[in-house]
């Protein structure tokens, strides 16, 4: 299972500030005219673009498993530092570093001579020499790069008798409020120096000193102030970076990995949701280069929380005696019937973070159900946001001014949106499903609640009357699809199993049928 | 149908059953001089009196403390990982840094540890899997509890000030 984009646009103008993208590719004037030029891998020739690296050859055609490496990241610039992904060219005198070394025509490569081998093994070695034996305490453990490249290439056997190297201070320091530290396990890779200079550009990490002393620190008295924060802990091949959030809640391995889209902002980044018996863990960043490239914002990563937030409403509720109760779905849908047949109008108000399946849905199907005439609109709820057209970029990555993902895909619907203070019907039922907002209702108004809801948002409701609250799937509990900020259309599959009582859309709006 | 005739005749000696009972008497006086004369038992005083086990025998688990009485184990999940009868349940959080003394080795702490002993199978992986020889198993072995609450042993329950396998 896996995200599919479809491309409904060419290619769009996505500027994802990719360091590695501004590599200059020697431009070929007539590629036609000329056959391409081949490198021979491991006994097979590949044909390849002109500028491209042995690494990149390697990664595309996916020689052997992977060329190991520490410093090389596809998302930022080259620095050659780690000489872990050294390999052998023939007629070259010494190992060549697969990732800087640009592939040239009828160039013979070697990625898993004896030469090499045995230069991984030293490097290997000299990176343990001052790598703690911590695995138990470390969050990295069971999807560490230095672990998994120690089984496969590491000596097993150390010469290395002296005491191992302690940064007091820096063993776990905490660089900002989502980020630890520890200084310890840090194989200097530069990957993080790296990625705030020339990603985010907002230059937050150094390393300061050299050698044996050499250390991370943060450039600023306040840390690292960057909206990308996650991303670190994430490419960190080693546990020297990790996230707060995540910090010691769960090992690795118990951890099932199943693609979703992120559905904080509009952008629609892809993402891999992590979860042990349902209950989600983390958010991780899966690469696509039209959409996110590898990185996520951190209000995205952190957006779970809302989610797993124990206030969630996951049951039916149902207004008695001025107060909510839980019930069951039919006796809910029932009294609301009732209520929706006497009402001289009713109003749907679609939040934009609805599938675009769940708005064609509920604006064609919905409303010959109820049998009367029923006024649609979206409302999107972000500050200054009405509708795609008011969506701009926040910095130069990934952030969104609009905070819902499906504002585009609802509006392709041909549903309009709710302008200010139009809700003027007797009944509104409100369907969203936890990020748009909540539109502005007078007073005494009476309200049903659709789709993803906790207890606060409904505390803020309480002036008006809430008739009953049917509980709905969240982004990663159910199937649909979103259309981005760019025009692209990406399908979602569940990722977590829901365990409460909410149901989705359809089977709400099945049951709707079958009581009538 | 043949049916095949399987009882036997008994001689003069079984049905007048006397002989026997003087058989049977004759090994209960033997057991019984034995024993008041010559003071020699085959059963012991339990619980006065307790066998002895072998050192490698697997009883109740315990986690093992270091001089500051403070657990050696760093939830590290090993043991749930490797325990076939998912009957460990860790939760982990850091420890406060006035407790770490000894920096990042004690990092990390379990806030609950439980072992469910019944559904342990006493296979001892656990202390096998962990790499801080933190959970044991000691040679105790008397585990009757008088009710299913108490068989789930909590952290507090598991750290003990052990001397080897055996309980100071």
């Amino acid at each position: 299972m896996s995200n599919t984009t479809e491309f409904e646009i060419k290619k769009p103008k996505v500027d994802l500030n990719y360091a590695s993208e501004k590599k200059p590719v020697a431009s070929d004037p007539s590629p036609e005219a000329k056959p391409l030029p081949k490198v021979t891998i491991d006994g097979k020739t590949y044909e390849f673009k002109p500028g491209d690296t042995i690494m990149q050859v390697a990664e595309r055609y996916k020689v052997h498993e992977e060329i190991p490496r520490y410093c090389y990241h596809p998302g930022m610039p080259i620095a050659g530092t780690c000489r872990m992904c050294t390999v052998e060219v023939e007629k070259a005198p010494k190992l060549m570093t697969s990732c800087s070394t640009p592939a040239a025509d009828g160039m013979v490569v070697h990625t898993r001579s004896d030469k090499v081998l045995k230069s991984r093994t030293g490097v290997m070695e000299f990176l343990l020499t001052n790598h703690p034996l911590d695995c138990p305490v470390c969050d990295k453990a069971g999807e560490c790069e230095l672990q998994d490249y120690n089984y496969e290439y590491g000596p097993g056997t150390s010469n290395f008798k002296e005491e191992k190297r302690v940064f007091e201070e820096a063993t776990t320091k905490k660089l900002s409020d989502q980020v630890t530290l520890n200084m310890n396990r840090c194989v200097h890779c530069e990957r993080c120096v790296r990625f705030t200079d020339d990603v985010t550009k907002t230059n937050d990490l150094v390393m300061v000193n050299r050698g044996w002393h050499k250390e991370l620190e943060a450039t600023t008295e306040a840390g690292l102030t960057n909206d990308y924060q996650g991303c670190l802990t994430d490419f960190c091949p080693v546990g020297a970076l990790t996230w707060n959030d995540f910090r010691f809640k769960k090992r690795s391995w118990f951890l099932s990995k199943k693609p979703s889209i992120c559905d904080r902002c509009s952008k629609g980044c892809n993402i891999e949701v992590h979860s042990d018996a349902e209950v989600v863990y983390r958010y991780v960043p899966i690469h696509n280069e039209m959409v996110n490239g590898h990185w996520m914002c951190d209000s995205g990563r952190s957006s779970y929380n809302d989610l797993m937030n124990p206030m969630r409403v996951i049951s039916p509720l149902m207004n008695h005696q001025n107060g909510l109760h839980s019930t069951t779905l039919q006796a809910l849908l029932g009294e609301l019937s009732i209520q929706l047949k006497n009402a001289s109008s009713v109003q749907l108000v679609i939040g934009t973070d609805a599938t675009r399946e769940e708005a064609a849905l509920l604006k064609d199907k919905f409303p010959s159900i109820l049998g009367k005439n029923v006024s649609v609109s979206y409302f999107n709820g972000t500050a200054g946001v009405t509708s795609s057209a008011d969506d701009k970029k926040m910095d130069n990555l990934l952030k969104m001014k609009d905070l819902t993902p499906n504002t585009k895909g609802v509006e392709e619907q041909g549903i309009s949106p709710l302008s200010q203070g139009e809700v003027s019907s007797d009944i509104v039922i409100v369907f969203r499903n936890g990020r748009a907002g909540i539109p502005k209702m007078k007073a005494g108004q009476k309200v049903i609640l659709w789709g993803v809801w906790n207890h606060d948002e409904i505390k803020t409701l309480s002036s008006q009357t809430v008739l009953g609250v049917i509980a709905g799937l969240a982004t990663i509990e159910k199937e649909g699809s979103f259309k981005n900020t760019d025009g692209i259309v990406q399908k979602f599959h569940p990722a977590i199993v829901h365990k409460g009582g909410a149901l989705s859309a359809h089977q709400v709006v099945n049951m709707w049928k079958s009581l009538n | 149908m043949a049916t095949i005739n399987v009882s036997k005749k008994y001689t003069v000696k079984e049905k007048t059953y006397l002989p026997a009972i003087l058989i049977g008497m004759k090994i209960t006086m033997k057991r019984f001089l034995q024993g008041f004369l010559l003071r020699k038992h085959d059963t012991i005083l339990y619980p006065e009196k307790k066998r002895d086990y072998s050192d490698r025998f697997r009883g109740m688990h315990f986690i093992s403390v270091d001089k500051n009485k403070t657990e050696n184990c760093t939830a590290c999940y090993l043991c749930e990982t490797v325990c076939p009868a998912e009957c460990i349940h860790i939760v982990a959080d850091e420890r406060d840094e006035d407790q770490n003394p000894y920096g990042v080795k004690k990092e990390k702490k379990p806030v609950s540890f439980d072992i469910d002993s019944l559904r342990c199978c006493f296979c001892g992986f656990c202390e096998e899997a962990c790499p801080k020889d933190a959970i044991k198993l000691s040679t105790n072995y008397e585990l009757a509890v008088s009710s299913r609450e108490e068989a789930i042993y909590d952290l507090d329950h598991l750290k003990r000030e052990m001397n080897g396998r055996s309980e100071k």
